[in-house]
């Protein structure tokens, strides 16, 4: 007597074996047939928020813009100035104005011929909104024009643009401006553009131009079929959103994806031991660091109900013996893994000719930080708590973003080894638009308080080191400052170091810079962040770090890398493993060692693959299940149950 | 008006009596919970991981942070670890050991907060019924469809604002009680609908209007004479409630709405998806927490089952 | 079934579909922060400008009276405002890009558990006490027990990370291009067949406990030892006495649970990467995406009242006694 509700699970249960099987062909690896389309998939853990290039705050935003336009002047791969929407320049004798030359015949992906009218439109944007002392959109783009002096530009012909400056630098020659269809935007005033919904399919002179955007899933750029330099070898390029790393990590062992921006340190080591895969550690243009709210350091401004908790914040001796008390190297092994660099000066060492290393470093030494505080007069009390100089114990309150999972853990070192000084620490994380917020003093609006004490968080520069510079100015007070810090006689060098005219120069006045900051102890710059990146060597060739040094080969400046790509499966190579590629060889320092040495993690196997552990996998979840599942059946009598809401 | 004491006066011989009954009903309890296999299993679990987390440290030391890690990172389970170790090399046995503190204790507060404001909802709206009946039930039914777990997502950050501290609370971080709150704050509903409905039962019956003649007070009679009366109900439903709770905040925790500081199951499940254990490999960094969630969860489903069904036989189905 | 069952039930879902509306202005005014706040740290960001993000976003006005009814009358016409991290998309449009993934991915989840779920707890419900029935019950309730990240994580390690069976996320291939509806639907199969798989098995634990009980109590109906006596088969009673009499809790849960097919299953669309609305509310909330935050909690209030509004239109058809 078989009840019949059996036979139709049964039958139900190879319906969906069925369908299961009849879907395992189509998922056999993508070989590539004869006339497809060679498509380069890129992977990333950013999402796209605007494809808008005024508008977007991303780094994934500005890969977007950076493949559909061009700059008029690009970035090659040691970021030297390279033809891009213009393909000669030159600077006239009075060293006043520059003169653009737009290559002739050059023509937008539909058609329509580009000229200097385009660029003229697009810088003319910036110019009248510098004029109106505004910005478009988010206003990351055009301050490049003004930090480069541009006062007007003007296009004779077709051929031609003059951009008058008043900058002695050649500045102008690393403004992070795109050129946009005048034919299409032109009628938009440097307001309307800022505001302006830009919608793909985008009309573009770069290598590929966007094609469509799912929002969240990927963006699709074709390649331009009236681009002007070299095409590329993939007829598409493909920018994927993934949620987590871990999946990202996993589309690309599984060849589902090219390349892959961001995986952690862990999956990065795990990635070494991979065949066709390789790996790159680049050096982020930028740090994390502590910022010490110095609020009224330089005015004796007080906040009500914010500011600072304790005045010592404001004694460079108190925050300069805090420096004592971190241990750097431990925060890059133990946080990140070892990648990345101990941090000092506020120009990153990616930023090779700028960066100085500091005349009087500070090397971790507790005692040596306690002697220091007693010294400056913050002294223990009976308690072993440090008091400032007015009689309170200091307490200080840390806030850190909730956007990664390294900045509790350095939080955490930090409490542990201000406590060992008697200072005490409390950490609170804040989603990042919330501490922005917070950060802000009422110079920003009169609802804000800078009610903080120190915050955790980084920063991210330009090629140019102005980008970072410009935060520890006295006018960054309401906006970009998170230290509060002014000095005026920092502000005069920024100026003197801005009009040098020669790079021997600036560089005197940027070592100046960047020691009096250092010295001060405004902020303690704890490490500079690496850019982990894999890539898979076996369809694509041709991969380049920018800078060569210590960059990475994708989303780094303009878009010369992919058009450097080349069709790897083209290549008659008879074993295409890591040996074999035509890679570029490594550079020294920029890829990752190339790991004889176990890696930590993982089965504790050579392989190192997913498949080793599958077994492993499976078998604990049968034996789980079988454990679990007897267990119960042996104490369970009867239930009833409640319906399951959604989680 | 006079203040003439309305207690009533019971007799203590009655009083005798009364706890004799409660004797006799407690032997009975048992000697019915006892037949129960699967609620003294579970009954069993929970007692095990209540001790645990009374006592994380008695059995496992301190709670190792990224600075006291004994560890290298993600090392699969050995003698030294027996569990393994984490993503910066903190033992997976302290943390789970650990986290089931911090978990129960979460499931603790909230479920509190849930049955206190069921009850004290359901049984007033039950006893006064008329206008204030309408106007708390509409408000039940409001907070009944709104979606959980949503609201409790939006309501996370709003708290956190409000309670922003870095307290703490018999060891638990200010920031905890973000989840507490939200979880109690979404849960409560059903409770009160459930306890409600046998309030109106129990209004009706004999002993209630005679004590409404000799004139207890309102509360008086709420507290002495409905919730002796609706009790059981709550207890069976406390129960699972807990493990409603606990399965919330290990979901809230998994998308990242915990406490980074304070690892609770689904802050250690969320730190293991964050730090990309799945594809690593490192399935000590996993199960641990995993199989505890579910332990929990499914002992809590089986002792609030089995005593519902020894406590409310009329709601048994047999 | 009385009009005035039907009208009560109607004003009281319009009723609480206003309450959720007036509770979407409030929640979100108390946020932390509002959402004038443009990039705080952008070096290029003057007062000014916040002033006038501020105005732009009608926050200069006051809450109540101005900034309620322009919210209200607003949300009534359908405009739910416009995204604030996809920069100038009206919330209308992204979270309509999102909502047939998810209603694709937990309707279908929702009818294979329903199917598979009741069978499930119909037969150990019927043949109760047996190994069949400690076995699938045991399971039902493990299952019941599983957070879906716990059943998924498995999965992606097993059969996409491991085997290589499936594509460990998304939805289609990014990007692809397509040369017939064939290759779209296989392609769209391999990456539903783990969250699908997911999902179901986080449902099944909930219908199989639910029928499993409701079975029992209609075996010991009259009915049954009537055709027991009567002598028909063992399967024939099952499926033409019991099961019929046994679907009615079974019906409205189904109903209630369909309210939440638009809410969907979060963490399983995170663990797969699965670009529904899940995946948009933890984005939109990483974000502070208060616009788009709000587009989804009307959404998924509306939805559930919608689906609570049927499940007490068919119980009380199918069960008269409710509708005095």
């Amino acid at each position: 007597m078989r009840a019949p509700v059996s036979h139709r699970f049964v039958r139900l249960l190879a319906a969906l074996g069925l369908a299961g099987a009849l879907l395992l062909p189509a998922l056999a690896a993508p070989a590539r047939a004869a006339g497809e389309k060679l498509v380069l998939r890129v992977g990333t853990t950013q999402d796209l928020d605007s494809i808008n290039p005024y508008q977007t705050l991303l780094v994934t935003g500005y890969e977007a813009f950076e493949l559909t336009y061009n700059l008029l002047v690009d970035f090659g791969p040691d970021l030297e100035p390279i033809p891009g929407f213009a393909d000669k320049w030159e600077r006239a004798a009075d060293g006043k104005s520059w003169k653009f030359h737009i290559r002739t015949g050059m023509k937008w992906s539909d058609g329509t011929p580009a000229t200097a009218q385009d660029a003229c439109y697009s810088w003319g944007l910036a110019v009248v909104a510098i004029k109106a002392d505004a910005h478009i959109g988010a206003g990351y783009l055009d301050p490049g024009l003004k930090d480069a002096g541009v006062t007007k530009v003007e296009c004779p012909d077709d051929q031609t643009m003059i951009a008058y400056t008043t900058d002695a630098s050649d500045r102008i020659l690393q403004t992070y401006l795109t050129i946009i269809p005048r034919h299409i935007w032109g009628a938009k005033d440097y307001k309307a553009i800022g505001e302006a919904k830009f919608e793909a399919p985008l009309v573009g002179t770069g290598p590929y131009t966007l094609a469509e955007w799912k929002t969240s899933q990927y963006a699709r750029f074709v390649r331009n079929p009236n681009y002007w330099g070299k095409q590329g070898a993939a007829d598409e390029v493909v920018i994927q959103f993934f949620k987590s790393a871990d999946t990202m990590v996993q589309a690309l062992k599984a060849g589902e994806i090219d390349y892959a921006r961001g995986p952690n340190a862990d999956q990065l080591k795990a990635l070494q031991n991979q065949p066709n895969v390789k790996t790159v550690v680049g050096s982020a243009n930028g740090w994390t660091q502590l910022a010490f709210n110095g609020y009224g350091a330089s005015n004796g401004k007080t906040i009500k109900g914010g500011g600072p908790s304790t005045k010592a914040l404001l004694d460079p001796a108190f925050r300069d013996a805090l420096g004592y008390a971190v241990d750097k190297k431990v925060l890059v092994d133990r946080v990140l893994g070892g990648f990345g660099d101990v941090g000092n000066t506020i120009v990153p060492p990616v930023l090779g000719q700028w960066h100085v290393e500091p005349d009087h470093p500070r090397t971790f030494d507790i005692e040596l930080a306690k002697q220091k505080l007693d010294a400056a007069g913050y002294k223990l009390d009976g308690e072993g708590r440090r008091l400032d100089k007015e009689g309170k114990p200091i307490s200080l309150r840390v806030f850190l973003p909730d956007t990664n999972d390294s900045d509790p853990k350095v939080a955490q070192f930090v409490k542990d080894w201000y406590g060992q000084l008697g200072v005490k620490v409390t950490t609170q994380v804040r989603d990042s638009a919330t501490l922005g917020n917070i950060v802000l003093p009422p110079e920003a609006g009169k609802d804000y308080t800078a009610n903080y004490d120190i915050e955790l968080w980084g920063w991210a520069g330009n090629p140019d080191p102005n980008a970072l510079l410009q935060i520890f100015k006295c006018d960054a007070i309401g906006s970009s400052s998170d230290s509060q810090y002014c000095n005026p006689e920092f502000d005069k060098m920024y100026e003197a170091q801005t009009a040098a005219t020669t790079a021997a120069e600036r560089k005197t006045i940027l070592a100046t810079m960047q020691n009096l900051i250092y010295d001060q102890a405004v902020y303690d710059i704890l490490y500079y962040d690496a850019n982990l990146v894999a890539y898979r060597t076996d369809r694509f060739g041709g991969w380049q770090n920018q800078p060569t040094a210590n960059g990475t080969p994708l989303f780094s400046y303009g878009s010369i890398n992919y058009t450097l790509l080349t069709d790897a499966t083209a290549v008659p190579s008879p074993t295409p493993t890591v040996s074999s590629t035509p890679a570029p060889s490594p550079v020294p320092g920029s890829s990752a060692t190339p790991a004889p040495t176990p890696v930590p993690s993982g089965s504790g196997g050579t392989g190192g693959g997913g498949g080793d552990n599958t077994a492993l996998y499976v078998g604990i979840l049968v034996a789980v299940l079988a454990a679990a599942g007897v267990g119960l059946a042996l104490v369970m009598r009867r239930r009833k149950g409640t319906p399951r809401e959604e989680e | 008006m006079s203040v003439a004491p309305v207690a009533p006066v019971v007799p203590v011989d009655v009083r005798g009596v009364r706890w004799r009954l409660r004797l006799r009903n407690a032997h009975e309890f048992a000697r019915r919970y006892a037949g129960r296999r699967d609620g003294v299993v579970g009954a069993a679990v929970l007692l095990l991981f209540a001790v645990l987390a009374i006592a994380p440290h008695l059995f496992v030391g301190p709670l190792q942070t990224v600075t006291t890690a004994t560890g290298a990172a993600l090392e699969p389970p050995s003698s030294a670890h027996l569990l393994g170790t984490d993503e910066v090399g903190r033992d997976m046995l302290n943390l789970t050991v650990h986290g089931a503190r911090v978990s129960m204790v979460i499931g603790l507060l909230a479920t509190l907060i849930t049955i206190l404001l069921g009850a004290v909802i359901g049984i007033v709206s039950g006893f006064l019924g008329g206008r204030s009946d309408q106007v708390l039930m509409r408000l039940t039914d409001f907070f009944l469809v709104l979606p959980t777990f949503v609201l409790a997502i939006v309501l996370a950050p709003i708290i956190l604002d409000i309670v922003g501290t870095d307290a703490e609370f018999f060891g638990i971080r200010a920031t905890l009680f973000v989840i507490i709150v939200v979880i109690g704050l979404t849960s409560w509903a059903s409770t009160a609908r459930i306890i409600r409905s046998q309030t109106l039962s129990v209004k009706e019956r004999m002993f209630v209007d005679r004590a409404r003649v000799i004139g207890g007070s309102r509360a008086h009679i709420m507290r002495r004479h409905i919730l002796p009366n609706v009790v059981n109900l709550i207890v069976a439903n406390t129960v699972l409630t807990f493990a409603g709770a606990i399965f919330t905040e290990t979901t809230l925790s998994f998308i990242g709405l915990g406490d980074p500081f304070a690892p609770s199951w689904g802050q250690l499940l969320n730190a293991a998806q964050e730090s990309g254990a799945p594809g690593l490999g490192a399935w000590w960094y996993i199960v641990p927490p995993a199989f505890c969630v579910v332990v929990v969860i499914l002992a809590f489903t089986l002792v609030g089952n089995a005593l519902d069904d020894v406590l409310n036989p009329k709601s048994a189905t047999r | 079934m009385s009009a005035r069952y039907l009208a009560r039930q109607s004003a009281q879902a319009i009723f609480t579909i206003l309450m959720i509306v007036l509770l979407n202005f409030l929640l979100f005014r108390m946020m932390p922060g509002s959402p004038d706040r443009v990039n705080p740290r952008n070096p290029n960001v003057t007062a000014e400008q916040r002033e006038a993000a501020k105005a732009r976003w009608g926050l200069d006005q006051p809450l109540i009276p101005d900034q309620l009814v322009a919210f209200v009358g607003s949300t009534l016409q359908g405009d739910l405002g416009y995204s604030m991290k996809f920069q100038g998309q009206p919330v209308l449009k992204v979270i309509g890009d999102r909502f047939m993934p998810t209603v694709l991915l937990i309707g279908l989840a929702e009818l294979i558990a329903i199917v598979l779920g009741l069978a499930l707890g119909a037969y150990t419900g019927w043949r109760r006490g047996g190994m069949a029935d400690r076995i699938g019950n045991g399971l039902s309730l493990i299952l019941y027990s599983m957070p879906y990240f716990v059943i998924g994580m498995p999965l992606i390690i097993i059969f996409a990370a491991g085997l290589g069976w499936f594509p460990t996320s998304g939805m289609l291939t990014a990007g692809a291009s397509y040369a017939g509806p064939g290759q779209f639907l296989a392609d769209l199969l391999a990456h539903l067949v783990l969250p699908l798989a997911t999902i179901s098995l986080g449902l099944i634990g909930g219908y199989s406990i639910l029928m499993r009980s409701s079975i029992t109590e209609t075996r010991a109906e009259d009915y049954i030892a009537t055709a027991r006596a009567k002598g028909l088969p063992d399967g024939k009673i099952l499926r033409s006495h019991a099961i019929p009499n046994a679907l009615l809790p079974a019906v409205t849960l189904i109903a209630i649970n369909l309210g939440y097919v638009v809410g969907g299953a979060i963490t399983a669309e995170i663990v797969f990467n699965w670009p529904g609305l899940g995946t948009l509310t933890v984005d939109a909330l990483n974000s502070r995406d208060y616009p788009v935050l709000q587009g989804i909690f009307l959404l998924l209030g509306v939805s559930v009242v919608l689906a609570n509004f049927v499940a007490d239109i068919v119980y009380g058809y199918l069960d008269p006694r409710v509708r005095q």
